[in-house]
């Protein structure tokens, strides 16, 4: 357990600088952050030793509080990487979208939610979101442009795309999860660990409680056995390796995250 | 001469009405308030069933006298991290956060203050779409019912910009009431530059060379004499940047790097453009002549007319930062006095 309380330092332009650059890549992964932060500190040539991470963000989020805005960390549902996202927590989450896109855009997201959420796997099919394009409210979309809306919102980290189907990405978690839990109480599926919202997971055969990919991994952890936690019935699927953020992650990485190195490296 | 009996009290009766209208006003806006913004506030979660949950890295120092206020919410995290992370918040308090969570709910409570984190967040969206902020907009998206205290909420709401963010709120037209939103902090191409935007950042440098360069403003079959060189059409769509018409005629008009207008009494109407707003703010002469020297493989010197103009140009910027942070430390003086001197009252 820590000992010292985490006290808040005073605000810099070196907090800003990571703040404004955070705040435009909307979401990044913790090794992205490490190395913000780090490049701000660079930028600043500041000579004051390199706050942790923690204590970096502690200060930022000590002058936002009162903001009603966030720095929050979560953990992607499919491999448990750790992950940045300033939230805003003062209006509804659709909101934030709200000046990123039209009216039937933003149905359009609803519909996909709700089938994402409503859904077995925490996937929807291309196919079926688009088959909703008529349902949309304001100007009529025609489904190819609604497929290229589909593909901002994977480029604006909303959604997550894999072999055509959609699931949110853990910055949607993030900013949203509260109000997902909230809009659809009935639809919603909750892990068995953490009791977070859950999307994406494993779930058992016989009572039917999921789990979280990461929660499972750490939950078995080294565990030659897995038995399901309420049922204890044996677990029927393949237990995930815990994230390991020593394993330097410049191999491997899904295609979404690797989108924020590009444009840098111009 | 120290006041009269009667007026002071007459005073203290108009400021104690005064505050009970608001109070009435408040009262009445908080019930609006849950409809209109629907689940302001109360989105920040009260939920605190996942007491065992571990708390996230980045939680706020003073979480324990008002659970509810917290924003650090538990149960948005997608997934646990680890046990053994255990919930520190509530046994961390120290005496020295307890007035600063104080001090948070005094902010809270005045209603206007509910007004300029709406704000906030409003500008804060129009920062990231670079948008141009108008009065009438604020007003009507955010201030609505508050538009008395318009300038009180936009000064607030400005401050905390800067504060927080290094953003500073720029008011670009003073008749129509035009703002722009722009980082005090010079932030590179590098760092800035998402997959979409850099394309027509290449285009709209040269296009602010060739307006430089022809006098700071250049008839339209200038730029396009320019473009032809490197393969960019009026009408033909490029592979890069599209439409290039549209791009700088409008798209770029737009998001005010540009500006476009016809030439007085031009018959047939011939155009003209010259710098937009966000492009003196963004950028400056000699960044311009820098990207173009770059082109050419030499230095910005070797343009000797222009050079001289960009070091001009440097040399008043370096003058206005000077003055502004001169500004801001008076400002910054004059409001820790009256702070002091509220505290001794």
């Amino acid at each position: 357990m820590q000992g010292s309380a985490r006290r808040a330092g005073a605000m810099t332009d070196v907090h800003r600088r990571f703040l404004q650059l955070l705040m435009t890549h909307g979401a990044l992964e913790e090794w992205d952050v490490q190395r913000l932060q780090k490049h701000c500190h660079e930028v600043h040539g500041s000579n004051a030793p390199e706050e942790k991470l923690e204590d970096f963000i502690t200060t930022i989020n000590s002058v936002l509080e009162s903001l009603y805005i966030e720095i929050k960390k979560g953990v992607t549902e499919d491999d448990g990487r750790p992950i940045y996202a300033l939230v805003n927590l003062a209006t509804t989450p659709i909101s934030k979208m709200a000046s990123d896109f039209a009216e039937n855009e933003l149905d359009l997201f609803r519909k996909a939610l709700e089938l994402i959420v409503d859904s077995e796997t925490g996937f929807a099919s291309s196919t079926n979101i688009l088959n909703l394009v008529d349902q949309l409210k304001g100007k009529r979309m025609r489904k190819k442009e609604a497929e290229q809306v589909l593909q901002k919102f994977v480029q604006n980290k909303w959604l997550i795309e894999k072999e055509g189907e959609f699931t949110l990405h853990s910055r949607t978690i993030l900013e949203m999860g509260q109000h997902i839990r909230e809009t659809y109480p009935d639809a919603v599926k909750i892990c068995d660990i953490c009791h977070g919202l859950l999307i994406q997971g494993q779930s058992c055969d016989t009572c039917g409680i999921r789990m979280h990919l990461p929660c499972v991994a750490k939950y078995f952890q080294s565990n030659p056995e897995p038995r399901c936690p309420h049922c204890n019935d044996y677990w029927p699927h393949r237990v995930p390796e815990v994230f390991d953020p020593q394993k330097e992650p410049e191999t491997g990485v899904s295609k979404s995250n690797r989108k924020s190195l590009r444009s840098r490296q111009h | 001469m120290p006041r009269g009996q009667k007026s002071k009290l007459r005073a203290r009766e108009k400021r104690r009405k005064a505050h009970a209208e608001m109070q009435a006003q408040a009262l009445r806006d908080a019930g609006v308030f849950a409809t209109e913004e629907e689940e302001f506030f109360s989105s920040a979660p009260a939920v605190p069933e996942d007491s065992p949950q571990n708390v996230p890295a980045a939680e706020p120092p003073n979480t324990s006298q008002e659970p509810q206020n917290t924003p650090s919410s538990t149960d948005d995290t997608t997934t646990a991290i680890s046990c053994t992370d255990s919930n520190e918040g509530a046994s961390k308090e120290d005496e020295e956060t307890s007035t600063s969570s104080k001090a948070l709910e005094n902010f809270r409570r005045d209603p206007l203050n509910k007004k300029v984190v709406l704000l906030m967040q409003f500008l804060l969206q129009k920062y990231q779409s670079k948008e141009l902020v108008t009065k009438a907009d604020m007003l009507k998206f955010v201030i609505k019912k508050y538009k008395n205290h318009f300038n009180e909420i936009l000064r607030r709401a400005s401050g905390h910009m800067e504060l927080a963010f290094g953003i500073d709120l720029k008011e670009v037209d003073p008749t129509r009431h035009y703002y722009i939103l722009v980082s005090k902090l010079d932030l590179t191409c590098d760092e800035t530059m998402s997959e979409e935007d850099l394309p027509k950042t290449g285009l709209l440098m040269i296009v602010l060379g060739v307006i430089f360069m022809s006098g700071n403003c250049a008839p339209e079959e200038a730029i396009w004499e320019v473009l032809n060189l490197i393969g960019i059409y009026a009408d033909k769509n490029h592979i890069i940047y599209g439409d290039p018409r549209k791009v700088i005629t409008k798209d770029l008009v737009q998001l005010n790097y540009l500006e476009y207008h016809q030439v007085p009494n031009s018959d047939p109407p011939r155009y003209e453009f010259q710098w937009g707003p966000r492009a003196h703010a963004e950028t400056s002469k000699m960044k311009v002549l820098e990207f173009i020297a770059k082109i050419y493989d030499t230095v910005p010197s070797a343009f000797s007319i222009w050079y001289e103009e960009a070091l001009q140009d440097e040399e008043e910027r370096a003058r206005a930062r000077a003055a502004a942070r001169a500004r801001i430390a008076a400002n910054a003086r004059s409001r820790a006095k009256a702070t002091c001197s509220s505290h001794t009252k």
